[in-house]
């Protein structure tokens, strides 16, 4: 195992880490502001990738710029998804508000079930994976053997410079005070004057925008996108939210980067020490660690934000 | 066990329930702050303190709910401290809930069946294979839960089964002690049992109370109100916490008099 | 009665003219004619009605439905589809009833019920294939090993609740499909065949022609069927109506509660769990040795979620409402072939209104009677 293929590998593991990230700190979002669980985040995801690649379809005899490009994908995608994610928080969540939390959990299920059959039965050719575009350049660095390719650069300081910008919307600005209050005691935040609905609106397009930032990183990333994409990052999405503690930002993004780990740690480990296990295995070696961790720590790593009274 | 009068202040009581420097902190606060006090078998207890002065905390430790940060919890001599729930209950302590924990979905005899869950035969092999024997255990338990509504309100035995949840809040308080009171307790603690009802109606089931209290057995009682006449009416020793802390014990009328319990209450003058 | 006797031929009849129906528009009609019977059922109060008339002859829908099963597989007894259909909705059913014990009764949502119906048929496939195991017996190691692999996971569901309890399951059924898809040694994504049912040398699949009248391979199976979901009913409905359901209904609506009432909350949600796996894992030997084959395809999560949507459709907690849903799940896009393509677009709409709109499903739970009367009133 050379260095540079090490090398590589950590770079792999760091743009994952980043993307899954940005998925379960959506999430979490979701999960402080209503304690709901919305499992069609994954699928917002791939919706807002598609979107981007419509777009991309739509523009690319137009415009022949390829920043022009993918400034006009990153705005048509995140406001097709931001606009999904205020109906879907309008017409599904809210009404729901009373019913058990199953309900809920069991109404994104599906949702995102039905979002992934309507791109794979409507859009053209959809059951097929489609080639997303090269929009970033791909020349590099050399480092030896290893090239660190500018398109993983891009993408990872636009992640994380997307979580900082988060983290400070929430921590600093008005809105952000206004969901913090929300998600810390609704009842309380509402009797303060704060709009309940217009902060759970927000809440979810803020997600919905995050999820499609996501999907269009992991479309540049590799040049590839397909209906079911969405499933196994929103799994993974979730198990990094919860892992982390749910409605817990930081614990987020601990999770999204240690289930990249994980993952990376299976395909590189896995075959060291047990040589007849293939890397295809490393998401069955991430998940079995989910599950020991949430046996041993049922709230996440970091815990919770509340408990329940007696 | 002694016959002991519950009137009776002048003969030697027996402590069914210790507590030593009892103490349960949660995070940076200080719930139950070494708390001393002890229950005479037999008594009806008074337990008073304003909001936050760790009532429910106590309670909720006695029934192994929590765990406590230090200090022991004995019950007739046995040490309780680091019992479970289920535990607790099994050696004759129960409960009411300051807010109602009932099974809405399910009808009022159940809900006061499972407060006998230690005299029902869970088995397997009972429950799902010997359904005869099971029907005569079912019609015993039937008549029980029924005599027993029927102390607190015949009209409310006739809802014996009907979901609780078509029930207004008074009846549900019933059945919550219903539930306490059909495994024959040694130990009952009631939690604010006058939360959400009028004062006739509060009077009528300290009433129930006490006339069941009278057929079956003369069980203790801890009792948390802040309703001040049931206090003086019903206990006949008090105990005022604050701050997790006793600041008083005695009497209705020692404890009214005493001038920390006042300041606790009603702030400084 | 005449009531019940009219209901039940009623539907006799629409389910032999359902099953047979060949062309899409006489399904549809059918479809149609059921909702608008449905819809003029409502308004004249039909479902009162015959709710009162249960009441009085409770018996009445056990026996029905066995009867009524008979007749429609001695109806189609040489059709293999038709037969098909059926066993298939009687084993969904099974599986569904397990889920039901986990979810509708203890409260907790298993999202791997798939996983744990492909362990029994993998199973199966093993034994069947490798061991001269009685078939019989196979139904039960396969059921047991089901069972014994819920347990790995007991831990972390006993530790977790709600949310976090779910991402136990989800998580254990993407791990055990990948896990079957990267292991060759069993069969990786072609999966493994099963040889086929047989007891005392009389081989299963092999149909039978008792003097010119034809009957098909699957009948022995359905028959099977049957039998364990008579089984798996009655033990689901014995269980409601005693003290462990009352304790697992504890155990669902408030924890807390009931732990002070000394209900071992840990007891019930591993025997409900186990039970319910045990099922399911029987379930799927028995699907797995009828149709001779078993790929990790069969089991991913979106079929977990059908499963779970069944037991939704039908009312959380009330095991009558299965039976119907698993019908509509299993037969009407088989039937409705324009919208086999749009199986689960549809089912994921009619889930959502569902929750969104009649949240109690399509047969809601009632309260628990521990021994229904004859009595109009209710217990005496």
């Amino acid at each position: 195992m050379s260095f540079e293929i090490l090398l590589q590998y950590l770079l792999n593991g760091l743009m994952l880490g980043v993307i899954y990230a940005i998925v379960a700190v959506g999430f979490t979002l979701y999960f402080g502001v209503l304690d709901v669980i919305k499992f069609s985040h994954g699928d917002i995801l791939m919706v807002g990738a598609f979107a981007g690649l419509t777009a991309y379809i739509g523009i690319s005899e137009t415009f022949t710029s390829p920043w022009l490009q993918l400034l006009v994908l990153i705005v048509v995608s995140l406001a097709v998804a931001s606009f999904l994610g205020a109906v879907i928080a309008r017409y599904l969540i809210l009404p729901l508000q009373k019913a058990p939390p199953i309900n809920t959990l069991l109404v994104t299920l599906m949702l995102g079930l039905a979002l992934r059959e309507m791109v794979r039965l409507f859009y053209p050719n959809g059951s097929n994976p489609k080639p997303f575009p090269k929009l970033l350049p791909v020349d590099g660095i050399d480092l030896g053997e290893f090239t660190l390719r500018s398109d993983s650069l891009i993408l990872l300081i636009t992640g994380v410079l997307t979580i900082v910008a988060v983290q400070r919307l929430i921590t600093k600005s008005k809105i952000g005070l206004a969901i913090r209050a929300v998600a810390q005691d609704s009842e309380t935040a509402r009797i303060m004057g704060i709009n309940f609905h217009r902060v759970v609106l927000i809440t979810f397009m803020l997600g919905s925008a995050l999820a499609a930032l996501a999907g269009l990183m992991n479309g540049l990333y590799y040049n590839e996108v397909n209906f079911s994409m969405g499933l196994l990052l929103g799994v993974i999405g979730f198990s990094a939210a919860v892992v982390g503690g749910l409605g817990n930002f930081y614990g987020a993004i601990v999770g999204g980067f240690l289930f990249a780990g994980l993952q990376t740690i299976g395909a590189v480990l896995l075959p060291a020490i047990l040589p007849n296990v293939p890397s295809a295995y490393k998401d069955v070696f991430a998940f079995a660690v989910i599950i020991i961790i949430m046996g041993l720590k049922p709230t996440g790593l970091i815990s919770e934000k509340s408990s329940e009274r007696v | 066990m002694s016959a002991v009068s519950t009137m009776s202040k002048a003969s030697p009581q027996k402590q069914i329930l210790l507590a030593e420097k009892l103490t349960m902190r949660f995070g940076g606060v200080t719930a139950l702050d070494s708390l001393d006090l002890h229950v005479n078998e037999g008594e009806v207890l008074g337990l008073l303190g304003p909001n936050g002065s760790g009532k429910t905390t106590f309670f909720n430790v006695i029934t192994g709910l929590y765990r406590a940060s230090a200090g022991k919890v004995a019950f007739r001599g046995e040490d309780l401290t680091d019992a479970t729930a289920q535990q607790v209950y099994l050696n004759a302590i129960t409960r009411t809930f300051q807010r109602s924990r009932l099974s809405l979905p399910l009808t009022v005899f159940d809900n006061i069946a499972i407060g006998d869950n230690r005299r029902l035969n869970t088995g397997l092999i009972f429950n799902l294979f010997q359904r005869e024997k099971f029907r005569k255990e079912y019609e015993v338990l039937v008549e029980q839960v029924r005599q027993l509504l029927l102390t607190f309100n015949p009209k409310l035995a006739d809802k014996i089964f009907e979901p609780v949840a078509s029930l207004p809040m008074i009846d549900r308080r019933r059945i919550e002690i219903c539930r306490a009171l059909i495994s024959q307790p040694d130990l009952l603690l009631l939690d604010e049992p006058s939360a959400g009802m009028t004062h006739d109606e509060t009077a009528e089931v300290m009433d129930d109370i006490l006339q069941v209290r009278s057929k079956i057995k003369p069980f203790t009682i801890i009792l948390i109100e802040h309703e001040m006449g049931l206090i003086q009416r019903m206990t006949e020793r008090c105990i005022v916490l604050n701050y997790g802390k006793k600041i008083a014990e005695g009497t209705y009328d020692e404890i009214v008099n005493n001038r920390e319990v006042q300041v606790a209450y009603l702030g400084q003058e | 009665m005449k009531l019940l006797i009219s209901t039940f031929v009623a539907c006799l009849v629409y389910s032999i003219l359902l099953l047979g129906s060949e062309n899409q528009l006489e399904v549809g009609a059918l479809v149609v004619l059921a909702f608008v019977v449905s819809l003029v059922g409502k308004k004249m109060g039909l479902m009162e009605k015959l709710a009162v008339a249960v009441r009085e002859h409770p018996q009445f829908p056990a026996y029905a439905s066995v009867f009524g099963v008979l007749v429609i597989m001695l109806f189609f007894h040489n059709s293999h589809f038709a037969l098909l259909m059926l066993a298939t909705v009687l084993i969904y059913s099974i599986v569904c009833l397990g889920l039901n014990i986990q979810f509708g009764y203890v409260g907790i949502v298993n999202f791997a019920g798939a996983a744990f119906f492909g362990i029994g048929s993998y199973t199966a496939a093993i034994l069947a294939t490798h061991t001269a195991v009685p078939h019989l017996l196979v139904l039960f190691i396969a059921a047991g090993i089901s069972a014994l692999i819920g347990s790995i996971l007991i831990y972390p569901v006993l530790r977790t609740r709600g949310h976090y309890a779910a991402l136990v399951t989800i998580a254990f059924g993407i791990l055990f499909r990948n896990f079957l898809e990267v292991n060759d040694t069993l069969g990786g994504p072609q999966g493994l065949k099963i040889p086929p049912f047989t007891i005392f040398g009389w081989n299963l699949s092999e149909g039978l022609d008792i003097g010119g009248f034809e009957i098909s391979f699957y009948i022995p199976y359905l028959l099977i069927a049957l039998f364990l979901l008579i089984a798996s009913f009655r033990i689901t409905r014995n269980l409601e109506r005693s003290w462990i359901g009352l304790s697992m209904d504890m155990v669902r609506t408030d924890e807390i509660a009931a732990s002070t009432f000394g209900v071992n909350i840990a007891h019930w949600k591993v025997v409900a769990f186990t039970l319910g796996n045990f099922i399911a894992g029987m379930a799927g030997a028995l699907y797995g040795m009828m149709t001779a084959y078993v790929a990790p395809n069969n089991f991913t999560f979106a079929d977990s979620l059908i499963l779970v949507s069944i037991v939704i459709l039908g009312g959380i907690g009330n095991p009558w409402g299965i039976i119907p849903a698993a019908a509509i799940v299993v037969i009407l896009p088989e039937k409705l072939q324009f919208i086999q393509e749009y199986r689960f677009l549809l089912y994921a709409i009619v889930v959502i209104l569902i929750l969104l709109f009649r949240p109690d499903g399509l047969l809601p739970r009632r309260i628990r009677e521990y021994f229904p009367s004859n009595k109009v009133g209710g217990q005496r």
